[in-house]
């Protein structure tokens, strides 16, 4: 899908010269990577981690879309920011787009400040060779699988909590599907999150990096390097599964890449809420978004007396919860893990 | 036959926070029948109205029961049973 075909510069040579001394890249990988477009799904923990090691590996384009912004407890493992942009609260996506830059003014970075959803995933990603998975819930990675499958597109997943993690790579047409392999998400409270077992910075790591590894393979048109396992690892308690998972294809009846059936992004399957990993905090999207005239809910909300905003976003406290809402009228409610509490406090602050 | 069963780190509570249970099966269900017998907190986790959830995936020596034979997938002594959740955070 690159339509782009340029040619290494003498800049590009020098500077990935020894990324270009490993035989399997050399000159025709570096150039396919200078060529190459990448949507990256989330600019958190593991998204930091994939667009530092993709931009210094010379990916001549990125989209970064992020719907969140930096605060302190990101610093411990989002390796892009820094106490400034917590202190600022600035969007990730710009945040990482403002350091991606000065690591490397040879590639394109295009921050995006938004929720991604059924109705803006075709667009992020249909002209883009690769979508990365940095994301933290499995309701966007079931639509990120979704959109992959049904545009052709690689896309490779990557998970975490605590010290264990997983990744795999989706190639649609030959691979399984995420759906393939997990038919399903466990829902809240079933299964671990960011709130409960927490997450280390190394597991992040790991997992990206291996993420990153497996996109420039497929870049750079080394499909036969792929790992086609489901691979699961801790790296507190030193263990490392390859898990077969190649047979699924076709054993399985799928949903999405057998029967082509999208219910993510047909809207048959997905909330309205979601809860946000390690934050004690729900997002709340509309389905289609609206536009919020802050100054009048700045108005609307003066009697809270703490009320502040940027063009990005607007803050207030309220019901010992922290809003922050943003100008396409999704907000974060932060200080209750309950959906329908955050939806309440929604109605009752905001409105719509 | 004496099989291992893996139990990852979310439900280790409920396997009284064993990473390893050893259970005596012949398939795949009836090792998992025997772990929930040593803990039946585990029985929740696995199953809902007798059928495995969805979200939870067995593996027997790294290979996915679901092309296999499903819970009367055979198991001989030695082999490893991995009960493997999706990840969700990142």
């Amino acid at each position: 899908m690159s339509k782009t075909n340029w040619e290494l510069t003498e800049a590009d040579k020098d500077r990935y010269s020894r990324q270009m001394r490993f035989g399997a890249i050399a000159t025709p990988g570096q150039t396919r990577l200078k060529n190459a477009r990448v949507l990256l799904c989330g600019c958190g923990a593991l998204g930091t981690v994939l667009a530092n090691t993709l931009v210094r590996a010379g990916v001549g384009f990125i989209r970064l879309v992020d719907r969140d912004f930096v605060e302190t407890s990101n610093l411990q493992r989002q390796v892009l920011f820094d106490e400034e942009d917590a202190a600022q609260g600035v969007p990730k996506s710009v945040a990482g787009a403002k350091k991606l830059n000065q690591i490397n003014s040879l590639v394109t970075v295009e921050p995006v400040v938004a929720h991604i959803d059924r109705g803006n995933i075709l667009e992020l990603a249909k002209d883009v060779d690769l979508i990365l998975d940095g994301t933290d819930n499995f309701e966007i990675r079931y639509l990120i699988n979704d959109a992959a499958i049904k545009l052709g597109i690689p896309w490779v997943h990557g998970g975490c909590i605590g010290s264990h993690g997983q990744f795999m790579t989706i190639l649609p047409g030959d691979t399984p599907c995420l759906r393939c392999v997990f038919e399903a998400a466990p829902g809240p409270g079933e299964a671990g999150t960011c709130d409960t077992a927490g997450v280390l910075g190394m597991t992040i790591n790991i997992i990206a990096s291996y993420q990153a590894t497996e996109a420039i393979k497929i870049l750079t048109g080394k499909l036969e390097a792929v790992n086609r396992d489901l691979v699961y690892l801790d790296c507190w308690e030193n263990t490392f599964r390859k898990i077969k998972i190649a047979p699924l294809k076709g054993k399985v009846d799928c949903p999405c890449c057998t029967h082509n059936r999208f219910e993510w992004l047909d809207g048959e399957q997905g909330a309205q809420t979601t809860s946000l990993c390690g934050r004690n905090a729900v997002q709340i999207a509309h389905a289609k978004p609206i536009k919020l005239d802050f100054e009048l809910l700045t108005k609307n909300l003066a009697h809270l007396g703490n009320v502040s905003s940027t063009r990005f976003l607007l803050r207030f406290s309220a019901e010992d919860c922290d809003f922050t809402v943003f100008p396409d009228g999704r907000a974060i409610i932060k200080g209750t893990d309950e959906p329908d509490r955050a939806m309440a406090l929604y109605a009752r602050f905001i409105g719509h | 036959m004496s099989v291992r069963v893996q139990i990852p780190t979310p439900l280790r509570p409920s396997a009284g926070d064993q990473a390893i249970v050893e259970v005596t099966a012949t398939k795949v269900g009836d090792a998992l029948n025997h772990l929930i017998e040593i803990h039946p907190a585990m029985g929740g986790k696995l199953f809902d109205n007798g059928k495995l959830r969805r979200f939870v995936n067995i593996y027997v020596n790294d290979e996915d029961i679901r092309y296999l034979d499903m819970l009367d997938t055979a198991i001989k002594d030695g082999d490893e049973v991995a009960i493997i959740p999706a990840v969700a955070g990142g």
